[in-house]
């Protein structure tokens, strides 16, 4: 597969375990995900803060194939402001049915890496245009 | 959020995740519904179009834009990869990951039902280093035994401790052949 096959594998992922399995299972996918394969990810954003998180984000959407992100550290926390997520760009463009829950995952995956790092993780938005907010417990976000 | 830049990893994660969720049926079934199916949809309707010529033009573009180190070969009645240096398998060897226990498996996977429809049968070996080979023929072209080296680019060829690395998997007709010391 090329890089953009890897869009369209991923949300081919998400359907087949949730009509096959149901939403739960789906959720539960996420999240093992997230403690599991994420885990060194969580440790850095532990140990680095959020000088770390805003780094390891702002590295990740320079390789990743399109899109437009913002990654910033401000007052309120590292901000990732999605104004073309690259994933939903790349499956319209290819003229992919994009499952309706596709965003969830960031919800989820994001939330449950912050946790094992102490954090907190917010998210607004959707559907390609969102901010996500990595805070500090005693952050405001 | 769930990139491509890393998806190699969370592929094979997402492998012994369904595994040891719901048993290896769940995987082949993954394989063959989401990735054949769905995911690759584009790759199935070039091949079903244009047989041989399909086959090159998706494996011509996936492979260069992974930058694979591989050959093709063409003949008047079968398509050929040879796969010198797989940059999936690769990735997954440069860092150590293998949760799933037999990675390349899924490229038989989603490709064998993809050719099963396209009216296409695969010999193919596998040796889990990252070095394998595909050769396509229609599905009345049967063979009796894997097909003859084809020569210096054959992988195949390759010195033993690059090629006889490793367990091998071995298919002809599609269908998977037992070797000495198989699993």
């Amino acid at each position: 597969m090329s890089a953009g096959d890897f869009y369209f594998a991923i949300n081919a992922t998400f359907r087949f375990i949730h009509d096959t399995y149901g939403k739960d299972a789906l959720i539960d996918y996420w999240a093992t995900m997230a403690r599991e394969y994420h885990a060194g990810s969580a440790a850095r954003f532990r140990s680095g803060g959020l000088a770390e998180v805003r780094r390891y984000w702002a590295d990740y959407f320079a390789h990743e194939p399109g899109g437009d992100v913002a990654v910033r550290l401000t007052e309120r926390g590292v901000e990732l402001d999605v104004r073309d997520c690259p994933a939903i760009r790349w499956l319209k463009d290819g003229g992919r049915e994009i499952v309706p829950y596709y965003c969830e995952h960031c919800h989820t995956v994001s939330t449950a890496i912050a946790e094992q790092a102490g954090l907190i993780f917010t998210l607004e938005g959707g559907g390609g245009v969102c901010r996500q907010v990595f805070a500090t417990n005693g952050g405001v976000a | 959020m769930i990139g491509v830049q890393d998806f190699i990893g969370y592929y094979d994660w997402t492998f012994e995740y369904l595994r040891r969720n719901y048993g290896e049926a769940a995987v082949r079934d993954y394989w063959q519904r989401a990735i054949s199916l769905d995911s690759q949809r584009h790759a199935r309707d070039l091949i079903e179009a244009h047989g041989f010529d399909g086959m090159a033009e998706y494996w011509g573009h996936t492979l260069a834009m992974e930058e694979a180190g591989y050959t093709f070969d063409r003949g008047a009645d079968y398509f050929r990869i040879d796969m010198f240096a797989c940059p999936s398998k690769g990735h997954l060897i440069q860092r150590g990951l293998a949760a799933y226990h037999d990675y390349c498996e899924h490229c038989m996977g989603w490709i064998k039902p993809m050719m099963d429809d396209a009216g296409f049968t695969i010999n193919h070996e596998h040796n889990h280093a990252g070095q394998c080979y595909w050769e396509m023929r229609r599905t009345d072209d049967r063979l009796a035994e894997p097909p003859p080296n084809r020569g210096p680019h054959d992988v195949r060829s390759l010195p033993p401790a690059t090629w006889q690395q490793e367990q091998h998997h071995l298919y002809v007709n599609s269908e998977r052949r037992e070797m000495i010391g198989d699993t």
